[in-house]
Order: C-alpha cells, then sequence, then structure tokens
C-alpha cells in the first residue's frame, strides 16, 4: 500500500495519539522521506521565520507539548537538531511523526542528524529495543537507521530579523527583572509555556547604527508595532520584499548542527564535500560535526565524550567571521534552563527534553527566529525551480567576506562606519521554556513490556 | 562496592571453572566486598564454595589454569580450570577487585563507621500508621547504614508480607493518600537495591501485592496503572514443551516480572544501581534455565521433534522456532563454554534443518526468527558453520550458502531481504567471529583486536570463500549480470530496485573483504559496466549504491579496477550525475564531488589523466565547485613540462584554459613549488590540525577557503555556453591572486605571518562510544564534567547491549572495519547502566 494523501495525514492522526503505526507504512514512510531528504543538501537551506528545536530522545508527550507552546506544524516551522531517539521510552512514535510531518509538509520542518540517529548508538540506548518490542522484528528499525543516513548534517537559517517583535504578552509573575517596554530594539526575550514573558533584553548601544539602518531601510519590519512577524505570511513568499534589494540584512546566517564544529571544517562549504549517507563515523568532518562542543577552552582540546572534539570560544568566533555567520545554533548538551548562549552569544545550546530521562528535572526551551521583513540578498530554496524536491541551499549567497553576495553589504557597513571585523550582530532570538508535559495528559512512561515469552 | 562472580561447571568434585566478567556483577556501593561462589554444575543451588576477596596480596596465578590463595582462617585453597580463559579472566577480576579495594581504603573511612549503625525497628503496619512507617523509612534511607539495616529488617521480619493486605483495605475504602504511600513505601524498598528483597517481590506468594501497591504512584495521581491484571495473564507463558523441572519454571517467570519491572513499573525511577541489579539477576535466571534446557536430553528430543513429520500443528513449528530463537538471543550472553555446549546440542538434534525450514517458512517473522538464529550461529562460531555447509557441499547436498542466495533473490518481504544480504555478508567475512578467538576476546580485547589484524585467515577459511566464488557468486549477483541489454532502467520495479542495491552493497563489502578473489571475479564477469549502468535508474538512492560501489573501488589504488573502470568509460555516468544534479546541492552531488575530491586529494593519476583528457571541456564546465578546476590543474602540473605549454595551447580552448596555465607560468622558473603548493594547500585541509604547523600561506588559504564556489544566481541553470562565459572571468582573477600571493613570497616558499588558525592539536584522539558523560557532564553541575560516575557498572546488560552491537557492525559492512567493531566492549565502561533507562 503506498503511503500518501489521507493515508498519511491518518498516520499522524494516529502517531499524534502515540500510536505505532503498521510495519508496512512505517517502510513505505521511509522510503518517501528518503526521496524526500536525498534532494537536501547536507546544509540545508532554511528561511526565517523557523524554530529551532534541540534533542528530544523520544519524548513523545514532551515533544506534544512543544508543539503545543511552539504552535503545531504547519503554522509554525520547524527545525530540529536531532537526537530524536533513545533514552526516553516513546522514540519509535517521536521519530515517525516527525517524519510524517516531514513528509507531508517537505517546507515546513527540517531534520537534521544527531549522534543518536546511528545504528551503534541506538541499539545500545533503547530505540534498537523499543523497535524489537513494538514490532516483534528489527525491521522498523533497519528502516529508520536507513532514513538516518539520508538526514543532513546542518541547516543554514537566512533572513532572520536582527530584532523581536514584542511580544504583546502579560508579564510573567514572579519576574523581577527590569523588563525594557516594546520600543527599543529587542535581542532576546524568554517566555514561559504560557507566553507569559519573563525576561527581555534590548540590543545594546553598541549596535545602535545597525538598528537605525534597519529602521530606515525597511520600517515595516522593525516596526515595534503590530503582527508577530513570525505569524505573518507563509515562508517562501517574497511578500515583504518590497524594499527592492537596497536593505541590508544585518544579520548573518544561522548555522545549526547537532553538536558544534570540526577542525576540518574552516568553512560551511566544505561540508557539501562530504558524502553523508552512511552511519556516523568514529572521527572526521562528518563525525565531529555530530559530536563536538563547546567548551571555555582556547582552541581546541580533546572530547571527553570519545568522539568529535572541544572548541572555545576563539574558534567560534574565528568561524562566525570567516562564514558570516551571527550564531551558531547547536544541541548535543543538557542544560538545565533549556537554552545557554555563550562566548558573547556567538554560539547557542537549545536542549528541548524537558525532566530529561524522566528524571533529570530541567527545563526545555526552542529559539524562535522571526523573519526580517527585507529578504533581499538570499536566495530562496524553491521546489519548483528546479524541478527537485525541498531544501537545496544554494551557494554562494553565503560565501564569506570575499564572496559577492556580501560585497555590497559590506560596502554599506564601510558607508555606515560599522566595523566588520567585529561580529555580526545575533539575530532576535525569543526562547520559549517549557517543562515536562503534565502528568495527567499521558499516563506514566513506560516501555513496553514483553508481550509473550517462552522463557 | 559487592563483586560477585559466579562459576559454574564444576566435575567429578573437583571444581574446574570457567567464570567470566561476564557474570560478574558490580556496582553495590553498600557492601565492601568481593567474592567468589563456586556452583555446582549439577545442582545450581548448591554452593561448593564462597569466598570473600580480600585486598591482601595473597593470590597466586599458577601455570595457567591455577589460581591459589589462603583464607583468612588460614586455609589453603586452590581453584583449578579447565580453560586458561577461564583463569585468566578470574585473575583479571580479582586483581581488579583488589585494585578497587585498595582505592575505596582511602574514603572508606565513613563506610566503616556506618556498618556498624544500630539495627532499625519499624512498628506492624496499619492504614493509620502509614505516615509514620514512611518517615521512619525514609530517615533511614537517607545513610548508607541505615539502607543496609532497613533492608536487613524487612526480610527479616517478613515485612513486605505485612504491607500486602494493607493495598486491598485501602482500595476497600478508597483511601488515595494511603495507596500512594502504600506505592512510595513499596517503591522505596524495592529501590534499596538489596538483591533478595528484589529477588523475594517477584515471587509467586507477594509479586501481584506488590506491583499492587505500586500501581497507585503518587507522582500521577490521576492515574491507576493495571500491573497486576497483566502480570495474572497467564496466557502470556507460552511453553512450547512441557518443562518438568518445577524450579526452572518458577525462574522463568520470576525473569518475566524482573523484566516487567524494570520495563514498565518502575521503568522511569529506576537508578543505576538498582537497574543493574535487576539486569544481573534477570542475566543470572537465563544463564540458569537455558543451562538447564540444553542439557536436558529428554527437552531436546521434543523439542526438535516438533519439525519431524510427527507434528500436525504449524503454529507449533512456529512457535518452537521462537523458542529456539530466544534461546540463541539469550546464549550470546553465555559464557562461551556453556554457550558453545548449547549449540553443539542443538546441531546435533537438527538446529540447521531447523533454520532451513525457518527461512523458507511463508510468515515473514518466522523467517526473520530463522535469518536470526542463523547469525546468532555465524557470530558465535563462523567456523563451525562454514563446516557444516562445506560438509553439505560434499556430501552433494545443498549448502545454506545456496539456500540462503536463492532466498535473497527471491524474498519479498524488503525487510527480511536486507537481513539475508546481511547473513551472506557475515558468513563469508573472513574475519566473522570464531568462539576460540572470541573467548580470548572477552577476557582481554585488546589482544583480540591484535589478533584479528595479524591472524591470516585460516585456510578453512580460505577454501569456503574459493568453493563461494566457485560455485554460488554466480548465482548471487546474476541478476546484475542479467541487466546488460536491458534497454531501459526506468522501468524497475521495487523489488528489483531493493535486490540490485543489496547485491551492490554486498558486492562491496566482498571488495573490502577478498580483495583478489573478488577481484578476478568483478573484471572477468564485467560487473562494473552493470554496476553503472544502474546509474541510469531513475531511483536517487541506487544511483548514489552504484555511485558507492565505484567510490569504493577507487578506494582501493587498485591498477586494474581503476584500469577497467577507464576502459569502460564508467566515470562518465558520473559525471553525468554531477551535471544532472549541479549545482543544487544535494545528497547525490555532494557524494560525487567527494567521489572526485578524492581522486583528486589521493592523486590517483591514471584516472586524473583519463578523466582530464577525455572529459576536459566538460570538467571546465563545472564551476560552482573548484574540484574539477583542481583536477584540470593537476593535470596539467603533472604533464606540462614548462617547455611545451604553448604545444597545448594550440588545442584547449582559448579563454578558459588561461588562468592554469597563467598559474604554471608564473611558477615555472621553480616548477617543484608550484607542483606543491596547491599541494600543500589541500593536504592541510583534509589532513586537518594534524599539518597545521606546516603553516600554510594565509591568503592562498583564504582564496581557496572563501571562494571555492561562486554564487550561482550569476547564471542560469541551464544553458552551458553562458556558464563558461560568466564564469571564466571571475576564475581567472582567483588564481591571478593565488598566484601573484606566490610571487611576492618568492624567492622562499610563502609562510604566513599572520594568525594561523588556532587550531593544533598534537594528542591523538581517543574514539570510543561512550557518551555516558553527555548526562553525566552536563548533571554535576560543578565543572568537574568527567567520568564522576561512571566508575563500576559494568552490568550485564551493558555487555550484552554490547556484543549485540558488536555483531551488528559487523552485519552492518557498510565499510565498518572489524577493527572499530573491536574497540568497543572495551570501554564498557558504565554504560550500561545507563543505556536502557
Amino acid at each position: 500500500m503506498s503511503i500518501g494523501g489521507s493515508d498519511l495525514d491518518r498516520a499522524i492522526t494516529q502517531l499524534r495519539a502515540c500510536r505505532p503505526i503498521p510495519e508496512n507504512q512505517v517502510r513505505e514512510l521511509c522510503y518517501k522521506a528518503r526521496e524526500l531528504l536525498i534532494e537536501e543538501g547536507n546544509v540545508v537551506g532554511v528561511d526565517a521565520p523557523v524554530t529551532i528545536c534541540g534533542d528530544i530522545h523520544g519524548q513523545f508527550h514532551d515533544l506534544m507539548e512543544l508543539f503545543r507552546v511552539g504552535g503545531d506544524v504547519p503554522d509554525t516551522n520547524y527545525l530540529f537538531m536531532g537526537d530524536f531517539v533513545d533514552r526516553g521510552f516513546y522514540s519509535l512514535e517521536s521519530f515517525l511523526l516527525l517524519l510524517c510531518l516531514k513528509v507531508r509538509y517537505p517546507d515546513r520542518i527540517t531534520l537534521i542528524r544527531g549522534n543518536h540517529e546511528s545504528r551503534q548508538i541506538t541499539t545500545v540506548y533503547g530505540f534498537y529495543d523499543e523497535c524489537l518490542r513494538k514490532y516483534g522484528s528489527a525491521n522498523v528499525w533497519r528502516y529508520c537507521c536507513e532514513v538516518f543516513d539520508y538526514l543532513a548534517l546542518g541547516a543554514l537559517v537566512t533572513g532572520a530579523a536582527t530584532s523581536l517583535e514584542p511580544t504583546d504578552g502579560p508579564i510573567a509573575e514572579n519576574t523581577n527583572i527590569d523588563i525594557p517596554d516594546g520600543d527599543c530594539d529587542i535581542e532576546i526575550e524568554t517566555l514561559n509555556a504560557n507566553g507569559e514573558i519573563m525576561y527581555r533584553y534590548a540590543r545594546n548601544s553598541d549596535s545602535q547604527s545597525s538598528a537605525a539602518s534597519q529602521a530606515n531601510s525597511n520600517p515595516a519590519s522593525s516596526s515595534p508595532i503590530g503582527p508577530t512577524p513570525s505569524r505573518v505570511g507563509a515562508a517562501g513568499t517574497g511578500a515583504t520584499s518590497s524594499a527592492n534589494g537596497s536593505s541590508r540584512n544585518d544579520t548573518g546566517a544561522i548555522l545549526c548542527v547537532h553538536g558544534g564544529l570540526s577542525p576540518l571544517i574552516d568553512s560551511i562549504d566544505k561540508i557539501r564535500l562530504l558524502d553523508r549517507k552512511q552511519e556516523v563515523p568514529h572521527e572526521g568532518a562528518m563525525c565531529d560535526l555530530l559530536w563536538s562542543d563547546p567548551d571555555e577552552i582556547d582552541g581546541w582540546g580533546l572530547s571527553p565524550r570519545g568522539a568529535g572534539f572541544l572548541f572555545g570560544a576563539d574558534i567560534v568566533k574565528c568561524f562566525n567571521h570567516k562564514n558570516d555567520l551571527s550564531l551558531i545554533a547547536r544541541a548535543h548538551q543538557l542544560v538545565m534552563e533549556g537554552f545557554k548562549e555563550m562566548f558573547e552569544s556567538t554560539i547557542v545550546t537549545v536542549w528541548s527534553a524537558p525532566n530529561y530521562c524522566y528524571r533529570c528535572g530541567n527545563v526545555a526551551a526552542i529559539l524562535e527566529l522571526g523573519e526580517d521583513g527585507s529578504n533581499a540578498g538570499f536566495v530562496r530554496r524553491s521546489n519548483g525551480e528546479r524541478g527537485g524536491g525541498g531544501g537545496g541551499w544554494v551557494l554562494g549567497s553565503n560565501a564569506g567576506p570575499n564572496g559577492n553576495a556580501t560585497s555590497e553589504s559590506r560596502r554599506l557597513s564601510s558607508v555606515l562606519g560599522d566595523s566588520m571585523q567585529r561580529t555580526r550582530d545575533g539575530p532576535g532570538r525569543r526562547y520559549r521554556v517549557f517543562e515536562a508535559a503534565p502528568q495527567d495528559s499521558r499516563g506514566m512512561p513506560a516501555k513496553k513490556p514483553v508481550a509473550d515469552y517462552f522463557l | 562496592m559487592s563483586l560477585v562472580l559466579q562459576l559454574s561447571r564444576c566435575r567429578d568434585g573437583a571444581p574446574f571453572c570457567d567464570g567470566r566478567e561476564d557474570s560478574a556483577d558490580m556496582c553495590n556501593h553498600r557492601q565492601e566486598e568481593a567474592k567468589i561462589l563456586v556452583a555446582s554444575e549439577d545442582d545450581p543451588n548448591r554452593q561448593l564454595l564462597e569466598t570473600r576477596i580480600s585486598k591482601d596480596d595473597g593470590y597466586q596465578k599458577q601455570q595457567d589454569t591455577l589460581i591459589v590463595w589462603t583464607e583468612q582462617n588460614g586455609t589453603d585453597m586452590a581453584l583449578s580450570f579447565q580453560e586458561p580463559e577461564g583463569c585468566a579472566s578470574i585473575w583479571d577480576f580479582v586483581n581488579d577487585v583488589q585494585s578497587q579495594l585498595q582505592l575505596a581504603q582511602n574514603d572508606s573511612l565513613s563506610d566503616d563507621i556506618s556498618e556498624h549503625v544500630s539495627p532499625i525497628m519499624l512498628p506492624d503496619p496499619d492504614l493509620g500508621n502509614l505516615h509514620e512507617i514512611e518517615n521512619h523509612m525514609r530517615a533511614a534511607n537517607s545513610t548508607p547504614g541505615g539502607r543496609e539495616a532497613l533492608a536487613k529488617f524487612v526480610l527479616s521480619q517478613a515485612y513486605i508480607p505485612k504491607l500486602i493486605p494493607l493495598v486491598e483495605d485501602a482500595e476497600d475504602l478508597e483511601s488515595a493518600s494511603d495507596l500512594h504511600r502504600l506505592c512510595s513505601i513499596m517503591k522505596m524498598l524495592i529501590l534499596l537495591n538489596d538483591t533478595s528483597i528484589i529477588e523475594y517481590v517477584v515471587t509467586d506468594e507477594v509479586v501481584l501485592g506488590v506491583v499492587g501497591a505500586l500501581e497507585y504512584d503518587p507522582d500521577f495521581p490521576l492515574h491507576k496503572a493495571n500491573h497486576r491484571q497483566y502480570l495474572s495473564d497467564e496466557s502470556r507463558f507460552k511453553e512450547v514443551v512441557p518443562i518438568e523441572e518445577q524450579a526452572i519454571k518458577r525462574k522463568i517467570h520470576y525473569t518475566y516480572r524482573l523484566q516487567y519491572l524494570k520495563d514498565v513499573v518502575l521503568a522511569r525511577i529506576l537508578d543505576d544501581p538498582t537497574f543493574s541489579v535487576l539486569n544481573s539477576l534477570i542475566f543470572f535466571h537465563q544463564v540458569d534455565i537455558v543451562q538447564h534446557l540444553q542439557a536436558n536430553g529428554q527437552f531436546l528430543k521434543q523439542l526438535f521433534a516438533i519439525f519431524g513429520p510427527a507434528e500436525q500443528s504449524t503454529q507449533r513449528r512456529k512457535d518452537a522456532v521462537l523458542f529456539i530463537q530466544q534461546c540463541t538471543q539469550i546464549a550470546k550472553s553465555l559464557q562461551a563454554q556453556g554457550r558453545a555446549q548449547l549449540y553443539q546440542n542443538f546441531i546435533n538434534n537438527g538446529l540447521l534443518d531447523v533454520i532451513q525450514y525457518a527461512l523458507k517458512h511463508q510468515d515473514a517473522s518466522v523467517r526473520v526468527a530463522g535469518t536470526e538464529i542463523l547469525v546468532s550461529l555465524i557470530d558465535h562460531d563462523a567456523l563451525m558453520v562454514r563446516s557444516y555447509i562445506f560438509k553439505a557441499i560434499q556430501e552433494k547436498s545443498k549448502p545454506l550458502t545456496d539456500t540462503l542466495i536463492e532466498l535473497l533473490l527471491i524474498e519479498v518481504d524488503l525487510g527480511v531481504k536486507s537481513q539475508m544480504a546481511d547473513a551472506i555478508k557475515i558468513l563469508l567475512d573472513p574475519n566473522a567471529n570464531s568462539a576460540s578467538i572470541d573467548a580470548l576476546g572477552r577476557t582481554n580485547s585488546d589482544f583480540l583486536a591484535k589478533v584479528r589484524g595479524q591472524l591470516p585467515s585460516m585456510p578453512q577459511t580460505e577454501s569456503f570463500i574459493q568453493n563461494f566464488y566457485d560455485e554460488s557468486a554466480r548465482k548471487l549477483f546474476q541478476p546484475l549480470k542479467d541487466l546488460e541489454g536491458r534497454e531501459s532502467m526506468n522501468d524497475l520495479s521495487i523489488q528489483e530496485v531493493s535486490l540490485y542495491g543489496h547485491l551492490v552493497e554486498v558486492l562491496c563489502f566482498f571488495i573490502c573483504k577478498h580483495q583478489n578473489r573478488i577481484k578476478y571475479f568483478v573484471l572477468s564477469e564485467g560487473l562494473g559496466v552493470r554496476v553503472a549502468q544502474l546509474m541510469a535508474c531513475p531511483e536517487k538512492h541506487l544511483k548514489l549504491t552504484a555511485l558507492k560501489y565505484f567510490r569504493t573501488l577507487v578506494g582501493l589504488h587498485d591498477e586494474n579496477h581503476n584500469r577497467q573502470m577507464i576502459q569502460h568509460h564508467l566515470f562518465e555516468p558520473i559525471l553525468k550525475i554531477v551535471f544532472d544534479t549541479m549545482p543544487r546541492d544535494s545528497l547525490l552531488n555532494s557524494a560525487c564531488l567527494e567521489f572526485f575530491e578524492f581522486i583528486k586529494r589521493e592523486n590517483i593519476k591514471m584516472i586524473v589523466q583519463h578523466i582530464v583528457e577525455t572529459y576536459r571541456e566538460k570538467l571546465q564546465t563545472i564551476t560552482y565547485v573548484d574540484t574539477f578546476q583542481n583536477l584540470i590543474l593537476r593535470y596539467d602540473q603533472m604533464n606540462e613540462p614548462p617547455t611545451t605549454q604553448e604545444l597545448d595551447n594550440s588545442f584547449t580552448s582559448v579563454d578558459s584554459d588561461t588562468p592554469g596555465r597563467h598559474l604554471s607560468m608564473i611558477n615555472g622558473g621553480k616548477w617543484g613549488q608550484a607542483l606543491k603548493d596547491p599541494d600543500a594547500d589541500e593536504e592541510a585541509y583534509f589532513n586537518g590540525s594534524d599539518d597545521e604547523d606546516d603553516g600554510l600561506p594565509s591568503a592562498a588559504k583564504a582564496v581557496n577557503g572563501a571562494s571555492p564556489m561562486r554564487p550561482l544566481v550569476d547564471y542560469p541553470d541551464d544553458g552551458e555556453d553562458d556558464d563558461i562565459l560568466a564564469t571564466s572571468a571571475p576564475s581567472a582573477s582567483r588564481y591571478t591572486m593565488s598566484s601573484a600571493t606566490q610571487t611576492q613570497g618568492a624567492p622562499n616558499p610563502p609562510k604566513p605571518s599572520t594568525s594561523s588558525p588556532p587550531e593544533r592539536l598534537s594528542e591523538k584522539r581517543r574514539r570510543e562510544e561512550d557518551e555516558e558523560d553527555e548526562l553525566l557532564a552536563n548533571l554535576s553541575s560543578s565543572g568537574t564534567k568527567r567520568r564522576a560516575s561512571l566508575t563500576s557498572n559494568s552490568s550485564v546488560g551493558s555487555l550484552r547491549n554490547l556484543r549485540r552491537k558488536n555483531s551488528n557492525i559487523t552485519k552492518d559492512g557498510g565499510g565498518a572495519p572489524n577493527k572499530i567493531s573491536l574497540s568497543i566492549p572495551l570501554k564498557s565502561g558504565g554504560e550500561g547502566g545507563e543505556s536502557e533507562q
């Protein structure tokens, strides 16, 4: 049977109820996903607005909570940075649901690979056993692992707004921090699961000029009043790009990877030279992207994980500058507060599995990037143009300081006296923090018991 | 830390031991003792020896099979082992324990004090004093001594049976608070992590009461679980052949309940120590069960008779296959000798026929079980399986290899199909396990890694593989051969696509493993051309698989293969994929780029020559990455002595070739340097940090890094003519830039004065799977993020997992060399504890 159209919707409904779909449907789904993912570049291009999520780890009910807090697919665009499976008891349902959504709304959801999307790791940390329990054979696990091999290694978000539209929400009760009002240039905002403002941070004076130029060139987008841009229009519609290309996009692109950087990768373009269709190797660039961690060190260091590296602030800043990035978003490490910005906000860890392993007591977060109204200078990925599937990141548009695409912004910035020596201003970042799904919504989490036994 | 080691197998009263770490269960932090237990083989319940390992240096290993020591009371003891491996592993174990005891000595002060804690007393429970009891227990629970005292009390006073009736009472009264309290108490008792308590709660008398209390979890006040209902359902137990021995039957039930506790009842709240205690209990039970059954001749006869003519019920046959599968699954964690015996007994009773039966079964789930049994068998001892197949060949009956091949070719269930393909790979993997080597490996994986690396393939394996190429290989790859003359690749069925995919993957696997034999086979059968044909199909993943085949070949650096690829113009379809997919970024496109980058990086002259000579003009049009320009450059450097430049100019296209020429002209005087510099640049990138010290010309590096890909927006997607025009100019300037740097830098090779990238790595990275730290490092908020708590729980579960993982890698084949799979069991450190929570 083929899983298309209404079948797919039915599968989504079933998975949303946390019920696995039959094996033959999984197979069809995985084949469909494979066709789609093979069209994606190793670094897939994504347009803002987008909501970036970290590790899920089979915590299905918390994934549902994430969708409740962040908005449902396809209303919100999502980018999941890997580690969908293992540890939690519902890896299968979580991954298949995400995969279904990917197949159903390919332009609305982006999945990249985490270190747990691997045969070796899943046999140790639970996903293999879960498949075996739920289907009686390893077939489903095999199909899923095949899909893992096709997942992109990273994503590059372009067109993100430099400042946030202030949320029109109430202020959270126990907040005693002075919250700037909506008139200034908001860089960071933290909301709780009910959309109440916990924290708001205005961009420092340092970047006045950029804010001013932003306001001048595109008054519409930075107007403090008005609907939240992340809810306006569909991604990929060029509706607001009326600024005829002269406006300057001050925020560089945002690179999303599961782990971090690699000493073998000094430019994003080098990532495209990898053949990613393989089991996550034990070393090399592909391994590093999925395994590395930022750390308070200089340069590179050995990773205690035994795979990947540790990398310091200098590495991140150098990489961001060279690749014209304003931020690296990554997952891979539990942070109790759900997110953690490091190195003067040049890299952020986003963690989306609340109360990890059902006992760590942490909260989770997702990162929302708004859409920069002027979407000039960036070429959209498109499905139609070349007749392929979605997700082609058109190279060259971010070719770094020496590339053509940014020469205009360089010229502009020199006119404005904005030194390019410093890193680009980060995009406006709205973190939504949430806790584990309320317990009455889901029953007691447990593994599926062994059904029959001979021994 | 308590280390319990169980030794089994004793003969004629004289204890022959073959215990191993397998059965070592560590990680109870409250009891400072490690024991060696020797149980009788005839009656596992009869204990022949129990001795505590002391930290005194009184242990000696004599010859290879004897360990002697003096007990605390002065008795001289000796353990004699049948197998040197077993002896070695016990010896390691003893040493291990001793070194841990030494370590523990330093911080054992507090433990010593707490050991003499006063006994605890609790009132008899009733609904009125539950609150009080809970508080008492919580208090006791907070110190190690208190926990121990509590455990002692609970067992000696039969406290649990006193609690159980209260559950029903509270249910009758619908008193949620009492029920929640009972649940908390019960949880606390189990999490005391006392083996005797855990063993006790799954016994028939109390199990339902215990899980009954656990149905009312205060964390989920609105929910009630239905553990009692689940566990009282007797129909879940399938008894294919009646098990006479009641003790064993009981153990089977206990095991099931322990598993249920682990997976369902306690899944959310298990801490590491309890988790490993549960795992090891389950493991010991399973070992006992399987040991008993495999040694029970009567039982085995009945079991295998199910596949005889007398049996009518197909359902019963199916169940029997599943039963055997479960046995082999458990056998994976048995000690090598016990496992060998089990398989021997099974085979003597007709296991191979059962596999043949299962593989041909119409029910896919039985076929899956059949392949899994086979794979476990091969994992256990590939040599043995091969020798049986050999025998079959000599007896002119159909060997298992051929059965597998036939089944792979006709299998319709795509999951089973891929499993069959994996089974074929393992069967023909010359490095696949054999029991004898494996046993060594368990004790010393380092050693094993060495052995595997050096061991010449055994003659028997060699002839087995030779026989495969003589007899079976043609059958296996016939479908590929049949592609010859096929006109269109556009109408492949799903089955065909999947089959070709598997065949090409198997082929890749053989190419890596069988070197010469497969080479002659591939060359003489002309398989390369057939695989290349697959690249014309519309299914991109199949194109990718085909591409991987050529990547594997190129990776061998084998002249014959290279020559054949050149001779048949097999690079053409790959280039075609580049053209079809460029310039948009996609997996297929990247895989092609990687392919050509590899050729360039490795400087495979023969291929560079061929590609550039044949496709130069085509390559020149590919400018969205610099891979192809660099190939041309490399070719030019290879072939152009400075004097013949003009000659070349005459036949190459005018404009676009200039940059390359320009560069070599500038460097004409320093030929060697011109040749070297781009090289150094490349090497540095791929060798990464190790070479960073060489110091690259920073300008050249910037050029290379920053503008390898030109914006595609500049030129239309199709219309190659435009492309050429649009691209030649910028690339020209690029080369001018780099050459300019070089002239500036002359006469010395340009060395950078600017900041070289900060990366610098002198140490070799450790590679291992352990990502424990991900959780732990983050949890321990004190910046000491290393392996603080990984220490000691090499639980049984982890071993089993690791072994499964091990076999998996072998199965996956896809380029994962055995070396890697072998390094894993070494590091097992603490993975298991976390792994399944």
